[in-house]
């Protein structure tokens, strides 16, 4: 992959990020805290944001999701095929709901 | 007491229509709405097509300590009060969103649904009673749900640390033992006998 299509690809799950993030937020509130793992003022933040603004954000060389699993243990649960698949699941979800949210600092 | 504005009887309605949905019994309507008795018996008769199911409400604590439904309550409060802390949304509009992301988790993974909604509204009320309460497992630090007085020092939850008979519930055993072939089960069956005509009337 060269750099140039490397960007792109960067710019493209931004712009789908965020407005999948936007319109989870639109469409049920509290479910989207729940899902996206932001605070409540993430969300208002991302709700009020123009689709100039979306696109400028999005135009980044920098990917704008970061990684949810710094728990290995979740990690863990997630990619490993043992045999019962729902209960860790289960576990993981647990331990995902367990988890702070993201909020400003 | 008795409904002065129309607006808010309507959303009262709502809020009944949305429970029965899920499957709350008439006491968790009775206890979350303001209607009477009688119009709630209506609604849930139209929204489910026949009468409520009569009965006391399952009242006791230890059902959420056994294994399995250890699990899914854990699993539904623990969202519970994230939605709580971080949502905005507290009450009953919690647990009705906790309960449908539950139900979301259970239908993606073709899970068992164990934990019916009125489970989940007696599970909250436990909590705010304190007869229960969540506390970190050492291993995973997920958190899970415990009876508050007892001793859970170095508590390991269920999933850490499996039981050996975890999930062998006679229902699943009774599938399995079905869906092995004939002949394991009694040699001596194999060769079934053919069944007799039976003339059929003219």
């Amino acid at each position: 992959m060269s750099r140039e299509q490397l960007i792109n690809e960067i710019q493209e799950a931004n712009l789908s990020y965020l407005l999948l993030a936007q319109q989870m937020i639109r469409l049920d509130r509290a479910a989207a805290i729940f899902r996206l793992g932001v605070s409540d003022e993430v969300a208002r933040i991302l709700d009020q944001l123009s689709p100039g603004q979306i696109l400028k954000m999005a135009a980044s060389n920098m990917l704008l999701c970061r990684f949810r699993f710094d728990d290995g243990m979740i990690l863990g649960l997630l990619t490993d095929h043992g045999k019962e698949k729902p209960l860790m699941q289960s576990h993981a979800a647990v331990l995902m709901a367990g988890q702070p949210a993201a909020g400003l600092a | 007491m008795r409904n002065k504005s129309v607006i808010s009887e309507a959303r009262q309605i709502d809020l009944a229509v949305e429970l029965i949905r899920l499957g709350a019994r008439l006491a968790v309507l009775e206890a979350e709405t303001n209607l009477s008795r009688e119009r709630l018996l209506k609604l849930y008769k139209e929204v489910m097509g026949k009468s409520p199911p009569k009965g006391m409400l399952p009242y006791s604590t230890d059902w959420f300590m056994s294994w399995r439904p250890n699990i899914h309550s854990s699993l539904f409060i623990d969202t519970f009060r994230y939605l709580c802390a971080h949502a905005g949304i507290h009450g009953v509009e919690a647990i009705i969103k906790a309960y449908q992301l539950y139900l979301e988790h259970i239908t993606i993974h073709r899970m068992e649904r164990v934990l019916s909604l009125t489970r989940a509204w007696s599970l909250v009320r436990f909590f705010d009673a304190k007869m229960l309460t969540t506390i970190p497992c050492t291993k995973c630090h997920g958190h899970f749900v415990v009876h508050r007085l007892d001793l859970n020092r170095d508590y390991v939850c269920g999933m850490c640390d499996m039981p050996s008979r975890a999930g062998q519930t006679k229902k699943i055993v009774e599938a399995a033992v079905a869906a092995l072939p004939r002949h394991v089960l009694s040699p001596s069956n194999t060769h079934e006998r053919p069944r007799k005509q039976v003339p059929m009337p003219a």
